[in-house]
């Protein structure tokens, strides 16, 4: 007899980030389809699914309702530290798990959330590790308005004048404004050696179309002198661009498409069989995938769906995912993740340019920023 | 504040009775960078090599602490489930910067660090200030004595007598209060001042 579960499934399909939540909600589908494929799991999931479309409210409510009335003890989801902060509280009051696979600013340790996305010293540490040396410190920082896009910047900035280096500007905008033309004329005057991007959804879109438009009339703001740095643009955010749009960017994350191994090979043509063989896979999409899949296990090995149950069957057990061997801390509940630092090529999807193995994650930031160990990056090709 | 503070190698003292609340906190406090120590029973020895510590306002008494009430010389936070008047100004009196309210959860830990340390600095700072502010008043008389002496022995006013004693001070690199007591305990002519 298999125990069926409810998950709450709580992603924006809709709105300015949508293509984020579609590839976080197909998958955690497809996960869920092969669990119940799996008859040797002794655990089904039946999703609950919900599309807040980007409304910090909705997310509220549907929560709630995840967890009141549908009885779930476990929600994957949320995309933006916004809704994450929102949706937190109910889920330590109802004594839930949530899953949050998106990479995020760090700062956060809470004790009903398990944490599989990156925080900054597992991407934008090691990514200025390997920036600042190269491409130079003179930085212009733009960000969503809110606290991902301000706590990156704030990082960024201590990061980079502990370096020597300065910032020639630092500008905001909300997630769907797409009025990016008076920063792309600062940037233009100011000339940076480097442009970190925190932008989210459609605002981000914008920015890297009127970026490349400006490298086609000034060379000076081509990818190879004036590169664009982001933390959370995956191969989804691609099709969101205008045709050639942003080739020769740069994003970092624990998952690219293009990632070497039989692990991702195998995983990849389930995608293909699945989605079709164009379907190019984001670690959004490969990160709920492997929450549900190691929920699944957690509960299998624990009996149980409580959340104590579950955090006691994760601490201690790796996970098989398709970027690696995969651990939560317990003294964090967060995961050890690789690094990867990918260029966007000419036919979408990135090619990795730098790699570096699991780093445990450091949310709060306690290792010398100035002094603390450092391992050798591994340039791959 | 645009650094991102950070506690790695603090000791924290937590002052409460060890429960799963205390555990919760001990945790946090590592997953920080630092050292903890949770017990319940009066400090002795100065309690000089905590870094901050934090204390169960619910239950704390006077004798917990060896310094004087107020007197607390690292960051103090609260642990306070009660709202009883009496026991959030027996916080407020012993110098509590930060509040963090029970049941813990840890979330409120990091912030309540970072004020309390911040407010701490800064109480420091200022009472330095006050108290070169009050040696100076003080010292007054003696400013306004060594004016007179000048006044009487240049025949200047009071203005040109001040601006001489202030050149004295700047050439020699004293305070104004300093070069005052030399003149007017007669360690400075009154005819090479300035």
């Amino acid at each position: 007899m298999r125990r069926t579960i409810r998950v709450g499934i709580l992603y924006s399909e809709t709105g300015p980030y949508a293509s984020i939540g579609r590839d976080c909600r197909d998958g955690a589908d497809m996960a869920i389809a092969e669990i119940a494929a799996d008859a040797e799991l002794p655990v089904v999931i039946e999703p609950i699914h919900a599309d807040p479309a980007g409304d910090p409210r909705r997310y509220l409510e549907e929560a709630r309702a995840m967890l009141r009335v549908s009885g779930c003890r476990h929600i994957l989801g949320t995309i933006t530290s916004l809704a994450r902060k929102e949706v937190i509280p109910l889920v330590e009051k109802h004594d839930g798990l949530l899953w949050y696979i998106c990479p995020y600013e760090g700062f956060e340790a809470n004790e009903n959330v398990i944490y599989t996305g990156a925080c900054p010293n597992q991407h934008l540490i090691p990514l200025f590790d390997h920036l600042l040396p190269t491409a130079g410190r003179r930085a212009y920082l733009v960000g969503a308005n809110y606290v991902w896009g301000w706590e990156m910047n704030r990082l960024a900035r201590e990061l980079i004048g502990r370096a020597g280096g300065t910032i020639l500007g630092e500008r905001y905008l909300p997630i769907e404004d797409g009025e990016v033309d008076r920063i792309v004329a600062d940037i233009e005057a100011k000339r940076p050696d480097f442009i970190l991007n925190n932008l989210v959804g459609s605002s981000s879109y914008a920015f890297l179309n009127a970026i490349t438009a400006l490298g086609a009339r000034d060379p000076a703001f081509r990818p190879d002198r004036c590169p664009v740095v982001s933390c959370d643009l995956a191969e989804c955010d691609l099709g969101q661009l205008s045709p050639g749009s942003a080739v020769g960017q740069f994003s970092t994350g624990p998952y690219f498409d293009t990632l070497r191994g039989e692990a991702n090979r195998a995983f990849k043509a389930r995608v293909a069989e699945r989605h079709g063989a164009g379907r190019r896979i984001s670690m959004f999409f490969e990160g709920a995938y492997s929450a549900v899949r190691m929920l699944a296990e957690a509960v299998a090995t624990a009996g149980d769906d409580g959340p104590a149950e579950v955090k006691a069957a994760l601490y201690g057990a790796t996970f098989a995912t398709p970027h690696g061997p995969l651990a939560i801390d317990p003294r964090t509940n967060h995961a050890a993740l690789p690094f990867h630092l990918g260029r966007i090529m000419t036919d979408g999807g990135f090619e990795i340019v730098l790699s570096r193995p699991a780093i445990d994650a450091d949310p709060y930031l306690t290792v010398d920023r100035t002094t603390g160990s450092r391992p050798q990056l591994r340039v791959v090709s | 504040m645009t650094i991102a503070p950070t506690f790695s190698g603090w000791h924290a003292l937590v002052l409460h009775v060890p429960d799963e609340g205390t555990d919760r906190l001990a945790r946090q406090l590592r997953l920080l960078g630092m050292t903890a120590e949770v017990k319940w029973a009066p400090l002795e020895g100065g309690g000089a090599q905590a870094d901050v510590v934090l204390v169960d306002a619910d239950q704390g008494w006077d004798g917990l602490f060896p310094w004087p009430v107020g007197g607390a010389p690292m960051p103090l936070i609260a642990l306070l489930q009660s709202e009883a008047p009496g026991r959030i100004a027996w916080a407020i009196a012993h110098g509590a910067r930060a509040l963090i309210a029970k049941p813990i959860a840890a979330s409120a830990v990091y912030p309540a660090l970072v004020l309390a340390a911040s407010l701490h600095a800064e109480r420091q700072i200022t009472a330095t200030r006050i108290a070169k502010l009050e040696e100076r008043i003080r010292l007054r008389p003696l400013v306004h004595g060594a004016v007179r002496a000048l006044q009487d022995s240049r025949r200047i006013d009071e203005d040109a007598a001040y601006a001489v004693l202030r050149r004295a001070a700047m050439a020699r690199r004293l305070t104004l209060e300093q070069i005052a007591a030399d003149i007017v305990a007669g360690g400075v002519p009154l005819t090479e001042a300035g």
